[in-house]
C-alpha cells in the first residue's frame, strides 16, 4: 500500500484549540492517518480519558520516544499485543486505586488487552505543578527515582509497556481548572504528565503513557465538549491502556537484528500547530529537510516560520487542508499544479565552462 | 536524581544555521543537566545585533 509516513504533533500543555483538551485531536489524527496511510502520534493526541480508538494506520508513541524517532535514534516495530504493567503512585487514595484496578480488569475482560500486573511506588511521587510560568502547564515530581525503580520492577517481570497513574492535587475549584473545563485555558496538569512519561521513556526505553489520579469533580453545566471525555468516568486509564495495548516496540538504532516496521528515514512530513515550531521533533525534521505542515490551531506559543524562513513549510488553515497536502505528497502531485495562478516554468541560464 | 524546571534566554547567533539550531540548544542545556523535556517557547529578533535572534527556552532537567 502506498504510504507517506507523517508525524502528527500537538504539544502538551500549550492550550491548543484542537488537541489541548481531552483527546480532541483524535478525529484529526484519524483523518491524517487515512490520508497518509501511516501516522505516528503521541498519547496527548489519542487519549481522551475514557474514550480512545485504535487505528491500524496509527503508531502510538510517547513524546520523548517520538522526538527520538524524529532524530533518527530509534525505529518502530509493530506488535500484536503489549504486555502492560501499571505503576501506581503511593500517594493515590485506596478508593481511587481500586477504581483504577477495576478499569484494568475491565480492559482485560471486555477488550482483551493484556494487562499483566501492577506495582505501587515505594514513595509518593509528590507532584508539584507550576502552571503559569509562560501560559504553559508544567512542573516537576519530587521523587523521580521511585518511579524509575517501580518501572524496573515491572520490566523484570516481563512487562513490555508501562502505564503510569500518578496522584495529582485535587484542586477542582482552582481558577485554572475551571477555565480549562470551560474551554478557555491551558490544561493545568498536562505538561507535568509529559514529564512523568518522558522519565519512563528516557530511562527504561519502553512504550509508556500516563493517566492522572483525581477524584471526580462536581458537574459543570458549562463544560466544553472538548473536555467532556475526562468527565464521564472515575479514572483516565482506559485510553492509556487501549493506546498501549499495541503500541510499537522501540528499536534502538543502528540495529540489524530486529525486524523494523518503520524506520525514521521513511518519514516525509511533520504536522504541527502554527506557533509550535520550537519542539525537538520539528527541529530534527527541519535538519532532514522534511515537509513541515503548520496548521492554524490557536495556542499560547508564537514560534513561527517568520523566524526560521524554512523553505519546505506549508502553512494551512485547518487539518482538512493538511490532509489534502499529505495526499498530494503521497501521490507525488506538485502542489503548485493545484493552485492558481499557475506560473510558467522558468528558464535557467548557464555559462560555458 | 532531582528534577528542576528552568526558563532562560539564549542568543541565537547568525553563525548558527537553522539546521544546527537543535544541536546548539542541546549543547547549552546539557551543561545545566540531563535533559528530560525542552522546547523553544518564544523567539524575538534582537534589536541591537544585526540578524541575531533571542530564544526563550523552557526545560525540565535532571541532576
Amino acid at each position: 500500500m502506498e504510504i507517506s509516513p507523517t508525524i502528527f504533533i500537538v504539544p502538551t500543555g500549550i492550550g491548543c484549540e484542537i488537541g489541548g483538551f481531552a483527546g480532541d485531536a483524535l478525529p484529526a489524527a484519524k483523518l491524517l492517518a487515512s490520508a497518509s496511510g501511516c501516522l505516528i502520534t503521541h498519547p496527548n493526541v489519542m487519549n481522551g480519558g475514557n474514550l480512545s480508538e485504535k487505528d491500524k494506520n496509527i503508531f502510538y508513541v510517547e513524546g520523548y520516544n517520538l522526538d527520538r524517532f524524529a532524530k533518527g535514534e530509534i525505529a518502530l516495530k509493530r506488535v500484536k499485543q503489549q504486555k502492560i504493567g501499571i505503576i501506581f503512585d503511593l500517594g493515590i487514595e485506596n478508593e481511587i486505586l481500586l477504581r483504577n484496578l477495576q478499569v484494568a480488569d475491565a480492559c482485560v475482560s471486555t477488550l482483551g488487552i493484556n494487562v499483566h500486573s501492577y506495582v505501587v511506588t515505594k514513595k509518593p511521587l509528590n507532584i508539584i505543578i507550576d502552571s503559569d510560568l509562560s501560559k504553559m502547564s508544567g512542573g516537576i515530581i519530587e521523587n523521580p527515582d521511585t518511579l524509575i525503580d517501580a518501572g524496573k520492577c515491572l520490566i523484570e517481570q516481563g512487562v513490555t509497556a508501562i502505564a503510569i497513574v500518578a496522584k495529582f492535587p485535587d484542586d477542582s475549584d482552582s481558577l485554572e481548572t475551571n477555565i480549562y473545563r470551560e474551554g478557555k485555558g491551558v490544561d493545568p496538569i498536562s505538561g507535568l504528565e509529559a514529564v512523568i512519561s518522558h522519565l519512563i521513556s528516557k530511562f527504561l526505553k519502553v512504550p509508556c503513557a500516563h493517566a492522572p489520579a483525581l477524584y471526580p469533580i462536581e458537574l459543570n453545566e458549562n463544560l466544553d465538549p472538548r473536555a467532556a471525555a475526562e468527565e464521564i468516568g472515575y479514572t483516565f486509564l482506559p485510553s492509556v491502556l487501549i493506546g498501549l495495548s499495541n503500541a510499537p516496540d522501540i528499536v534502538e538504532l543502528p540495529n540489524i537484528n530486529e525486524h523494523i516496521s518503520l524506520h525514521p528515514n521513511q518519514i516525509e512530513s511533520i504536522v504541527v500547530p502554527n506557533g509550535a515550531l520550537g519542539g525537538e521533533a520539528v527541529l530534527a525534521g527541519i535538519e532532514k529537510g522534511l515537509n513541515i505542515i503548520s496548521v492554524k490551531n490557536q495556542n499560547t506559543l508564537k514560534v513561527t516560520n517568520e523566524f526560521f524562513d524554512y523553505p519546505h513549510l506549508f502553512e494551512v488553515s485547518n487539518y482538512l487542508e493538511a490532509a489534502g497536502i499529505i495526499l498530494a505528497i503521497k501521490k507525488g502531485i506538485n502542489l503548485n499544479s493545484i493552485k492558481r495562478p499557475l506560473k510558467k516554468i522558468q528558464k535557467i541560464s548557464y555559462s560555458d565552462q | 536524581m532531582k528534577l528542576s524546571s528552568v526558563e532562560f534566554y539564549l542568543d541565537w547567533p547568525v553563525s548558527i544555521q537553522l539546521k544546527n539550531l537543535r544541536e546548539f540548544i542541546i549543547a547549552t542545556l546539557e551543561k545545566k543537566g540531563d535533559v528530560i523535556r525542552w522546547s523553544i517557547i518564544d523567539i524575538q529578533n534582537s534589536i541591537n545585533s544585526c540578524g541575531m535572534k533571542k530564544l526563550k527556552i523552557r526545560a525540565v532537567l535532571a541532576n
